[in-house]
Formats: C-alpha cells, structure tokens, sequence
C-alpha cells in the first residue's frame, strides 16, 4: 500500500514561506495564546499569516480568535477559513465544539490528510499551535514539514521549566533550528530564569509575555478591534520583530 | 471537490515512481477507495482526466476497488461495518469525507458505546499497486 498524500505535501506548502510551530512540553503555558497574539501581531503588521491548530484534541486557536467553524470552501482542495487578515485551519472547523478522542495512529492520519488537502494561499508565515508534549505531531512536522523553525514557551513556574528543558533538549539533540524561548505569564519584577535555561541549549530568550487574568478575552477583544493593554501589546510587538528579524 | 486534491495526490505518486523508474510506461495503478471517507468517484474521475491531461499517463490505468469500512471497539473488541452503525447526520457525514478521523467524533462502538475504536479498513484513498512494464 501506498499513501499518496505523502507525495504532495511539500507542493501544498509551496506557498508558505516560513513554518513556526508554536510548542511547549508542558500544558497550559500559554501555547495557543502566543501563537494566536503572535499571528495578529504578523498579520497586523502586514504580513501574509496563518495559523495551524495542530492541538487537535485540545483544540483552542478557533475560540480566541474567533474564528466561525463553517466547514471550508472546497476548490481544488480545501480553502482555510478566514479571520480578520488571518488565514485558519483546524480539526475543529470538523468537530465543532464535540470531543475529539484519537489515538496517536489516529492524530497522524488526521494531520496527514489537512496538510494533503488544504489549499494554502501565499503565506509569508504559518504559525502552528502545536499540542502539549513531545509525542506525533512534533515528530509528524519534523516528518512532513520543510524546514520548521520553532518558539517554545516556558513560564516562570520551575515545574514548568524543568518539563520544557526536556523538549529543548530533544530539539538540540536533533539539530532542529528553534528561533528561540517566550517566557509566558510573568509577573512584574519576577526573577527571570528563562534566559539561562535558552542559553543552556544554544538558543535565546526572545521576550517575556506579561500575565494578564483575562487574557482569553483581550485576544478575541483584539480580533474584534479592541487594542491590547500596552505592557502586553509592546511585548508582542517586540517578540514580532525579534522573529521577524531570525528569519533565515 | 476536495476530491481534486486526493486525485493530484494519487497522480503525484504515480509520477515520482514513473521517474524514478526510469520513465518506465504505467500499465495499472490500482486505487483502493475506502467507504469510510464517501469520495464522489465522479468528482475524483473528473480530478484525474483534467490532471492527467499534461502527463505520460492515460485514465485507462486507473483501477478502483471501493473497500468497505470495518471498525473494532478497542474495549471490548467488537467488530462492526459502517453500514451497521447507526446512521449519522449530514453534517456528521460531511465532516467524515473531509476529514475521516472524524468518525471517531460522531460515531461510537455499536457494542458498548465507546468512543475508543480503532478503524480496521476502508479509511480513504490509497494506492494498492502500480505496475510500471519491463521494457
């Protein structure tokens, strides 16, 4: 047996230019939060984006940016849904709001036919909002994905830290390129350790995001207009143009 | 007619090991057509002869074999075809031919109502053979 949508997943991609998976080993840092943020923040700025819930059974990226799960236009394919400036894809745009109860076997399959049958349009970044963990689909976009480049998130928790150094390791030890470490939910004048871990593993702190208690509603605030509070919009700005400017 | 993107797939395939084959001329790609995913075969038909109509090949080398869709219940191990679940919803079903894995988001084991199943056959599209000719 032959699979062929092997064979054209690289020509799909075609039209994007960089792949940033948005990862962390540990859940509930703040993944689909800088991912979503960051591809506004691109998308604003006037760059061509997307974004890639590859979360399938935690899938979020929909909800913050409030994105409405029609199914997709077909044409030639499948065309990603649209939010403000953003183009979007998702298990969700197929499970709406139900559960999504896959193996790993399952979650491989599923990733395997989105990449096959969605039609991008000229993309200058596809941002992907990876899962928690180091399992399928980090392995599956290292497989299929040309030349990605990811951000790991971190926060200032010591647990957190401790669990995301596995991750940061197993990147290194393969050689793939990480653009560098966002560290997620800081409190003014904490003790940032975040720099040191990125360091350890040749990499760099790219910027700290400030904790916000309502951060899921500023995001989806933001995608309606609404401006972000100026400590979180300045951060974002600046981790915007420090990726930009890794480009390459 | 994301039906195209599956048949440019399959022309994909064919054409990397028509090349790597030393050009070699096709003389059959058999193509299983899992149930699960309900590909319109007109649409998938049309996908190849509009796609085929720059290449070495002809439409007349495509077989298709449709393969029914069998599940087992990770729990409690019943087996079950799909024309023996319960019917599902337009929209359930529309979601299934986009994305198969989908099933296990609308349909549960007929036995004891688990969503945790494995699907046995009949997913989608894939490629049982390619004979390519000696000379």
């Amino acid at each position: 047996m032959i699979d062929p949508r092997l064979d054209v997943i690289g020509r799909r991609l075609e039209p994007v230019g960089r792949i940033i998976p948005v990862s962390s080993a540990k859940g509930g840092v703040g993944k689909s939060v800088c991912a979503a943020l960051l591809a506004l923040s691109f998308s604003t700025q006037g760059y061509r984006t997307g974004l890639l819930d590859l979360d399938f059974q935690g899938a979020s990226a929909h909800l913050l940016l409030d994105v409405r799960l029609d199914f997709p236009e077909e044409e030639s394919g499948i065309k990603p849904l649209r939010t403000g400036n953003l183009d979007f894809m998702s298990f969700a745009a197929f499970s709406r709001e139900h559960a999504v109860p896959l193996r790993g076997s399952e979650v491989s399959q599923a990733m395997l036919e989105l990449l096959a049958i969605t039609i991008w349009d000229p993309l200058e970044i596809l941002l992907i909002d990876m899962p928690p963990g180091i399992g399928d689909e980090i392995f599956d976009v290292l497989r299929y994905l040309r030349d990605p480049e990811f951000l790991v998130v971190t926060t200032p928790s010591s647990l957190v830290r401790h669990v995301v150094q596995r991750l940061l390791a197993m990147l290194s030890e393969m050689k793939v390129p990480v653009i560098g470490v966002i560290e997620n939910m800081v409190h003014p004048g904490g003790d940032c350790q975040a720099a040191a871990l990125a360091e350890k593993y040749g990499t760099t702190l790219l910027g700290s995001v400030p904790f916000e208690r309502d951060i899921d509603d500023l995001v989806t605030g933001a995608v309606r207009g609404n401006p972000l509070p100026e400590t979180l919009a300045s951060a974002i700005g600046s981790l915007t143009a420090r990726i930009a400017s890794a480009d390459g | 007619m994301h039906e195209w993107a599956l048949a440019d797939a399959v022309i994909s395939t064919v054409e990397r090991l028509y090349e790597e084959n030393g050009r070699k001329r096709v003389l059959s790609v058999r193509v299983l057509i899992g149930e699960l995913q309900h590909i319109e075969m007109e649409a998938f038909s049309l996908g190849l002869q509009n796609l085929l109509a720059e290449r070495p090949f002809s439409t007349d080398v495509f077989h298709f074999e449709k393969e029914k869709a069998s599940f087992r219940c990770n729990a409690c191990g019943k087996g079950w075809l799909l024309e023996q679940h319960p019917e599902l919803g337009e929209e359930e079903l529309e979601a299934i031919h986009f994305l198969p894995e989908a099933a296990h988001v609308y349909m549960r084991c007929p036995g004891c109502g688990s969503p945790d199943f494995a699907l046995e056959k009949g997913r989608g599209v894939t490629i049982k053979s390619i004979e390519l000719s000696d000379d």
